[in-house]
């Protein structure tokens, strides 16, 4: 067993876990966050993709031992100005229907909104290549995400 | 998809992991950013009794610019460290444009330089531009520290020439010659995945060449050493000669592929200043 300790949504959390634990399983069965979601578990799916020390990383291939001390915000704890604009634009534009893709889509639209503020449709697309959804066909995610960045454009040129 | 049980070991710094990797040789396995092991690991298609993780050794992390212009990286430097131009690119542009297109975002925030190389892939971008570029790669281990060229470091498939006791370290890649520019080309059926067909083109005033990533068929980095589109396709030919198969339509294709990829890596030197 090896002793991790890292933050969770702000919180420290300490949890001795096998060796062979990934972060995304050390989230769902030992914090019972179970937002972050698994599909592939070999990194190609993006369901479980969380934020690491503010960038998102796949949970899925991160063992919790590799993550001890960092920082990590799951769909659970996405907070602040984009995270609300993001998940408000999901809501409005219709950007899920099964759920299953979407804390992942969610952790990687708070990236594309925040480092690529200005991204073009076609960018938003390839910068979503990551994340695999079965349902939607990504337009309405793809919308979702540049509704998301306008309202930020807005609330930054309001202030 | 959960790994087999292994021993987890964190060393802090390339001495302790050098140590570590001496003692546990053939049982142990290097794990950097873990973006290839560990989904090896999952289907536990890959089975070692120990993973040295090497993820904590700051000595591996940045870079410094050598005399002549050339840089040396640390192993431990991520994709996206280089498609953020976190570090400086001695390609003029290269690494940067080529960082921007391995896999996904998350995937780019924890995926190393070193490890890619470590993984011999053909199909992945680092193995073939660093042997464009003539970048050499350090590995220590406790015998001492020796120097691989990349042109000599993929020895086939999922092979390379680092040890079992080797670290890689470090990755030095020299300046492009004056008047040198390159192109690169992708060809993959989504954004992401592994290539297909890859191809580096590296265009003098002159004369130039392209190495070419053919993974499927060739499990080490291709010279064809001409920019002619002509002598492309026929080196190209030459190069994937002994492929056969039962559809005689698809070896037809891989051959065109792979000389068009080439061909469009020329062009894209050509095109961008």
């Amino acid at each position: 067993m090896i002793e991790v300790t890292l933050t969770v949504n702000g919180r420290e959390v300490t949890a001795a876990v096998p060796a062979r634990t990934s972060l995304a399983d050390l989230l769902r069965e030992h914090l019972h966050l179970t937002g972050t979601h698994l599909g592939c578990e070999h990194g190609v799916c993006g369901a479980c993709t969380v934020f690491v020390d503010g960038a998102p990383q796949r949970a899925c291939i991160l063992l919790a031992a590799s993550a001890d001390g960092s920082d990590v915000v799951t769909v659970e704890g996405l907070e602040g100005a984009v995270a609300d604009a993001v998940r408000e634009s999901f809501s409005a534009e219709h950007g899920l229907q099964c759920g299953f893709c979407t804390p992942g889509m969610l952790v990687t639209a708070c990236d594309i909104v925040a480092r690529k503020p200005d991204a073009s449709r076609e960018e938003i697309r390839l910068e979503l290549c990551g994340n695999i959804c079965r349902c939607t066909g990504y337009v309405n995610i793809v919308n979702a995400v540049e509704r998301a960045a306008k309202a930020v454009h807005v609330q930054v040129a309001a202030r | 998809m959960k790994p087999a049980l292994f021993d987890h070991l964190r060393p802090t710094t390339v001495d302790e992991a050098v140590a570590l990797l001496a003692e546990h040789g053939d049982d142990g396995k290097v794990l950097s950013g873990g973006q290839s092991l560990v989904p090896l690991l999952n289907m536990r298609l890959a089975l070692p009794t120990v993973v040295i993780d090497v993820s904590r050794v700051a000595e591996l992390r940045g870079a410094t610019e050598l005399p002549g212009g050339g840089v040396r990286y640390g192993a431990g430097t991520t994709h996206a460290a280089f498609e953020d131009r976190l570090v400086p690119d001695a390609t003029g542009g290269l690494l940067h444009h080529v960082a921007a297109g391995i896999g996904y975002r998350a995937i780019r925030n924890r995926g190393t330089l070193g490890g890619s190389l470590a993984h011999a892939d053909a199909s992945a971008e680092w193995p073939v531009v660093m042997a464009a570029v003539g970048a050499d790669v350090v590995v220590r281990s406790a015998r001492g520290e020796r120097r691989i060229a990349a042109r000599d470091l993929v020895q086939g498939f999922f092979t390379s020439a680092v040890e079992p006791d080797e670290l890689l370290v470090a990755v030095e890649v020299p300046a492009l010659p004056d008047g040198v520019r390159w192109g690169f080309h992708k060809h993959a059926r989504k954004p992401g995945e592994f290539a297909e067909s890859l191809a580096v083109a590296l265009v003098g005033d002159s004369s130039g060449d392209v190495w070419l990533g053919a993974a499927r068929e060739i499990p080490v980095p291709v010279a064809l050493p001409s920019l002619d589109r002509d002598a492309i396709q026929a080196a190209v030919a030459d190069a994937l000669a002994d492929l056969t198969g039962e559809d005689e339509g698809e070896v037809r294709y891989r051959r065109h592929l792979h000389g068009v990829s080439a061909w469009r890596a020329v062009n894209h030197a050509k095109e961008h200043a």
